[in-house]
């Protein structure tokens, strides 16, 4: 079905990230001056070397034990933090869901800020205009639509989150382990609108730790660990392994220890 | 990120720059009122201080120091507004992506927004005083475009530097304090000593300020030396905050 000639919508080469974990923090103007140019902090290496290509309209899936990268990959798919080094080619309109909501105002009522968080995606007034019912519809908020966001629960800031991010029709959209915050009913209606997305050619990559929602769902899994791609391949195939690997006896365990050159 | 990202994002920049106005008068009673209300009872208090308890001999001295004091307050308000504004919104920035540039570009909007509020009072109280417009009004155009690319240039480079440095913000308000005393803003050029005058001619801001008294105040031709020199310095701070902006916005989300 994939020719040679279609081109991935996500490429991912030699990609490493090294973040910067201080060891004090030196904020003031005092500290800045002593320690101006070498900070004390050491390196702390959050991917190692990643190459992935994702092809158009598949769905994969990032698994990995807490600590293995996962959300880290996501966060620079997005395009929030910058590779240390490596290339990262994205094909299309992205939305990504990170974490518990996507870049909410906190002080402005839902209704505000679906129009503050579609227009960060693209969306020009008027065609938000035309969406918001659907919107608001899907999020099931009622009149806490009108309540500044503040006052929403994780759940409530889940579902307008969620809402905004899919009703836009992306070409790529990144959720990171969001549809655990909803309930099930909830849940089931988002792998729903996941599904209907895909259907039209979206490219997903979720992180998720729901094996099920994994095996049910996605084309591909990608395993991380201690920073690496462990194993790529169809999640019949992956899971297995890595539930036996990560809840079995045999557990290495993963250190949040690592360091760029020990 | 090149300029033409920035124009794809313009609808987010409106966007934002609407909610900064929204943020400023979120909570309070008045509201949107308070943009208006706000120069209306300044200038109630500069009226009463200055012609009944500090008798200044300069004629209509209310009028002139209203407008130094609100094209001042557009730059001032928008270099110290855009300091924190990266931190403040740390909810979009580590969640989101979008060209982070339109962060204080749009605190820069929000302040020439609630400039141009303030002239819907300032301009009725000069023709309230005797100064009717002329066709030289429309020189205010050019003159808060200059003022507004010079605030956009101060604006990246402090939100991008306050992010790793957040002494930044702070310092910045003692600092333009300095600068507010620096422009003739309060006092007029003829009454600066000669031999420091030369010297405040260095101020890139004053070329704008002057400007906007020679043309609603003094009603006397621009200085076109001093108005050419604000401009070129706003294009350079433009370009050299963008640059150090785009260079340290990488790490954003990490610091914040």
């Amino acid at each position: 079905m994939i020719s040679s000639e279609v081109l991935p919508s996500i490429e991912v080469r030699n990609l490493t990230k090294i973040y910067r974990v201080h060891v004090e923090r030196n904020n003031s103007l005092k500290d800045k001056l002593i320690y101006f140019g070498r900070a004390k902090h050491r390196d702390f290496v959050a991917l190692r070397d990643i190459n992935l290509s994702i092809m158009p309209g598949t769905t994969t899936a990032l698994i990995g034990v807490n600590g293995s990268g996962k959300s880290t990959l996501l966060k620079i798919l997005s395009r929030i933090i910058y590779p240390t080094s490596g290339t990262v080619i994205l094909r299309g309109r992205v939305s990504s869901l990170l974490e518990l909501g996507a870049g909410f105002h906190p002080d402005f009522t839902g209704y505000e800020n679906i129009f503050l968080n579609a227009s960060i995606m693209g969306l020009k007034r008027r065609e938000v205009k035309e969406r918001i019912q659907e919107i608001i519809d899907f999020s099931e908020l009622g009149d806490f639509i009108h309540e500044p966001v503040r006052s929403y629960s994780s759940g409530m800031y889940m579902r307008l989150a969620f809402s905004v991010a899919t009703v836009i029709q992306p070409q790529i959209l990144l959720v990171d382990e969001v549809l655990a915050v909803g309930d099930a009913a909830f849940q089931e209606k988002c792998l729903y609108r996941l599904k209907e997305l895909r259907r039209t050619g979206t490219t997903i990559v979720l992180v998720s730790h729901d094996a099920s929602i994994v095996q049910r769902f996605c084309d591909s899994v990608v395993w991380l660990h201690n920073a690496e791609v462990k194993l790529v391949g169809p999640p019949e195939q992956c899971v297995p392994i890595y539930l036996h690997e990560t809840t079995g006896t045999s557990v290495q365990p993963m250190s949040f220890d690592r360091v760029a050159h020990p | 990120m090149e300029l033409r990202e920035l124009i794809e994002y313009r609808y987010l920049w409106f966007e934002l720059t609407l909610s900064e106005l929204r943020t400023r008068y979120k909570g309070s009673v008045l509201g949107f009122l308070w943009a208006f209300a706000n120069p209306l009872l300044t200038l109630i208090v500069y009226s009463i201080v200055f012609s009944n308890v500090m008798r200044i001999r300069m004629p209509h001295y209310s009028a002139f120091l209203f407008i130094g004091i609100l094209s001042w307050n557009m730059f001032a308000s928008a270099v110290q507004a855009s300091a924190g504004v990266v931190v403040r919104q740390a909810g979009l920035v580590k969640k989101i992506y979008f060209p982070r540039q339109v962060l204080p570009l749009a605190v820069v909007g929000g302040s020439v927004m609630n400039f141009l509020f303030s002239c819907v009072i300032l301009l009725p109280f000069l023709v309230a005083e005797g100064y009717y417009p002329t066709i030289s009004w429309l020189w205010l155009i050019p003159l808060t475009f200059c003022e507004a690319v010079m605030a956009a240039g101060f604006a990246l480079l402090v939100s991008a530097v306050n992010v790793y440095l957040r002494d930044l913000e702070h310092v910045l308000s003692i600092v333009l304090m300095l600068w507010f005393y620096i422009t003739p803003i309060v006092y007029t050029p003829s009454m600066i000593p000669d031999r420091l005058s030369e010297f405040f001619k260095l101020n890139p801001l004053s070329g704008c300020i002057l400007g906007f008294q020679s043309v609603l105040y003094f009603h006397s031709p621009l200085h076109w030396k001093l108005g050419l020199y604000s401009m070129s310095f706003a294009v350079v701070v433009f370009v050299v905050g963008w640059l150090v902006f785009s260079w340290l916005n990488k790490r954003f989300a990490e610091e914040i």
